[in-house]
């Protein structure tokens, strides 16, 4: 330390480097414009490219305006757009999630469109359940950016190099349990399908099909303690017939797609979203293709149902609001950008805007756009958003299948301690 | 060291008593950039979190005052800050002493006066500089995963090895591995410790007769306890303080069945994934009282075992 610095002429080359080195942080580029927008996302390399292709665009076509682009993984994502919200320093635009939307909306941090529409944002071919997803309390708050729902993708090649049949849509729970003890026994630590005891958006599908739900439109649970222990037991059973992945083996998955069964080679099928396959297919080398969730057998309700993969919402307090709304236009309805964005953030909900970018999409996208397609008279309605706690509740999920599966717990009473738990999530709000 | 500290001590008392002088306001000013940082950075945030604790403070929504309600909660009502608390003084109680052990251990081995000592003591105390780092943690992750370096080793020795950190039995082990293999800061000041026992003192006792075990136990330890003493107080607030490698290792979760949830993480679940920051706030200062009554009794209880020269 002490010989860092010896005379006054070091330390004024040490300012200047260091002031030096701070220029070279800025964007230089930056300075010149007048309208600068901040947009925040969550997601993959994948999409922060795909992204940064079309703000580059955007600006190319709109002088004066330069975008700011920040990207996170989605758990980091929320405490920081939490952090910034409250600290009266959200970004302009803000990729949000059904979950929070209402959250946020309600809380007025977010710009109702409504007064944009049509002169400047123009979704009318969205179709009304399309819009009206991104409406809180009759108010719009978010533009969809693309339809997508739950499906579970699988390792084609895989399945057929054992000489075992793909599994197909209409195949029911049990069907799929035995379909995955086939692959186990020809193939020793590997397996059919994950446990997807711990996922949300399945347990989510298996009450549906009961004609329940995961919530209710009040917020409350809405399927019962039986329900839960029919669930949890389904994956007991297939558990102790060595059909799924054993406890730590399961355990390994952290919600990612990089730890996913299917990436660690553990496991030919997964539980997911659609429009992921391609973030799932950029991490194996062999083909994936992707089917629905079981289903629920004869007489059942449809569980899955189409859903906003992510919406575009746009800060109360944005002093460029107008310039704001009229990038989410270009990013939801441009023929130019809807050709780099693929259907990476789900199926664009804009008739116009499909028709145009179906013909360019390849192996793995145009996949993604034919399952929407197939699976859209065969869902139900959108259920109203999550409540609060619900993201708490979704590891609570995760918790107590490790807790059956570790035989730290019987089912029955892992059953009983998830609906304890989540009900006093719920209570405490 | 404590010369130093001693020295200065002395120094500061003989100012104390006399006006604020400009040299000493030019000292504060000196000071200025430091003290800016400490009252924005530091202290403001800490007394604006004593006041978040008795509120329900969302980020999104302004704070209302509760009252004594988080406190109420989390001493009669939170199962997790049970379970969490228990992982955490698990954690400490096998790390600290374990890691001064395995420190005085390699510091007694360094200081048998081999050549190239430098070296190794910089090897050595590498692996704390790096310790506290994504970085290592996710190396360790790699280590101990089901098909990682681990379990290969042991396979060439016919031992199937478990999935260690994605086993609720084995995964908090390996963070005290982990905090163990970090042993370097403790070892150099161990070994500081060691250089000040006078040669003298060993070679009477070779002279009586002692036994290599006997001088360890009668003239090493007992000349050592202001170091040990040291070394155990600030390891043990660092245990208690423990997140990064149960952050990466778990990815956030402290899964599985919340084995690895120590308690700094829970209070970082509550404050950054469930929004409850009111709520986290209390869970921080229940923490800082633990520590300090820890600390507390380590300097009453030094009195009894700790031998100053003097």
């Amino acid at each position: 330390m002490a010989t860092l610095i010896t005379n006054r002429r070091q330390m004024l080359k040490m300012g200047a480097a260091l002031g030096g080195l701070a220029a070279s942080g800025l964007s230089l580029p930056a300075l010149a414009q007048d309208t600068r927008l901040r947009m925040f996302w969550w997601g993959s390399k994948e999409r922060a490219d795909r992204t940064n292709k079309v703000n580059k665009l955007y600006e190319a076509a709109h002088s004066g305006v330069g975008i700011n682009g920040e990207t996170l993984g989605w758990p980091d994502y929320w405490p920081r757009l939490a952090t910034q919200t409250a600290g009266r320093n959200a970004p302009d635009l803000i990729q949000m999630d059904y979950r929070y939307i209402v959250e946020y909306a309600r809380r007025g941090a977010l710009l109702a469109f409504d007064d944009y529409m049509p002169s400047i944002l123009k979704i009318d071919d969205f179709g009304k359940d399309a819009i009206d997803c991104g409406r809180v309390d009759g108010k719009l708050y978010g533009v969809n950016l693309g339809n997508n729902s739950t499906a579970w993708v699988y390792d084609a090649e895989a399945v057929k190099q054992l000489g075992l049949e793909e599994p197909q849509w209409d195949w029911s729970w049990t069907q799929w349990g035995e379909w995955s003890g086939r692959v186990a026994q020809k193939k020793p630590g590997y397996w059919g399908m994950q446990d997807a005891g711990g996922v949300e958006p399945s347990l989510d599908c298996w009450t549906r099909q009961r004609g329940k739900s995961l919530y209710t439109a009040e917020g409350r649970l809405g399927f019962d303690l039986k329900d839960a222990e029919d669930w949890f037991g389904f994956w007991q059973e297939l558990r102790k017939k060595g059909a799924v992945p054993p406890a730590d083996v399961q355990a390994l998955d952290k919600n990612a797609p990089e730890s996913s069964m299917l990436a660690l080679g553990k496991a030919a099928a997964i539980s997911t979203n659609s429009n992921q396959l391609v973030a799932h297919q950029a991490l194996v080398k062999s083909r994936l293709n992707m089917t629905m969730q079981p289903s629920g057998g004869p007489g059942a309700k449809p569980g899955q149902y189409l859903k906003p993969s992510m919406l575009w919402s746009i800060s109360a307090r944005s002093k460029v609001a107008e310039e704001a709304v009229r990038l989410v236009n270009y990013y939801v309805t441009d023929p130019e950008a809807g050709k780099v964005l693929g259907v990476e953030r789900g199926v664009p909900a804009s008739k116009a805007l499909r028709d145009v970018v179906g013909p360019t999409l390849d192996g793995q996208n145009k996949i993604a756009l034919d399952y929407i397609a197939f699976i859209t008279d065969k869902v139900g309605p959108l259920p109203p958003s999550a409540p609060k706690g619900a993201g708490e509740i979704a590891f609570l999920q995760k918790r107590v299948n490790e807790l059956i599966s570790f035989e730290q717990a019987s089912v029955a009473d892992g059953a009983k301690q998830f609906f304890d738990e989540a009900n006093s999530i719920l209570d405490r709000g | 060291m404590t010369v130093a500290v001693q020295a200065s001590g002395r120094v500061e008392r003989a100012r104390g008593r006399r006006r604020i002088t400009s040299r000493t306001l030019s000292g504060y000013m000196f000071l200025t950039p430091w003290l800016i940082g400490f009252i924005g950075l530091t202290a403001g945030p800490i007394l604006v979190s004593l006041y978040l604790s008795f509120t329900d403070f969302d980020l999104l929504q302004d704070p209302n005052w509760v009252g004594a309600a988080n406190y109420v909660r989390i001493a009669t009502a939170d199962p997790k800050f049970l379970s969490s608390m228990k992982v955490t003084f698990l954690f400490v109680l096998f790390a600290v002493p374990l890691k001064l052990a395995f420190a005085l251990g390699v510091a007694m081995l360094l200081n048998k006066g081999i050549a190239g000592l430098p070296v190794y003591r910089a090897l050595f105390y590498l692996p704390s500089l790096l310790g506290a780092s994504v970085a290592i943690a996710v190396l360790w992750r790699q280590l101990f995963a089901g098909n990682g370096l681990i379990n290969q080793a042991l396979a060439l020795v016919g031992i199937q090895g478990p999935s260690w950190i994605s086993n609720p039995n084995y995964a908090l082990w390996t963070l005290v591995v982990l905090s163990i293999w970090q042993f370097g800061s403790p070892m150099i000041i161990f070994l500081a410790g060691l250089r000040q026992i006078p040669r003298d003192l060993y070679e009477a006792a070779a002279i009586d007769g002692a036994k290599p075990w006997h001088r360890f136990w009668r003239i090493t330890l007992p000349l050592l306890t202001p170091v040990v003493f040291f070394n155990a107080v600030i390891q043990t607030i660092e245990a208690f303080k423990a997140f990064t490698p149960a952050f990466i290792i778990s990815e956030g979760t402290g899964g599985p069945i919340d084995s690895t949830l120590f308690y700094t993480l829970y209070l970082y679940q509550e404050a950054f994934s469930n929004f409850r920051m009111g709520y986290a706030s209390a869970l921080a200062w229940v923490l800082v009282v633990i520590i300090a009554l820890f600390t507390a009794f380590s300097f009453l209880s030094a009195r009894y075992w700790v031998h100053y020269d003097e």
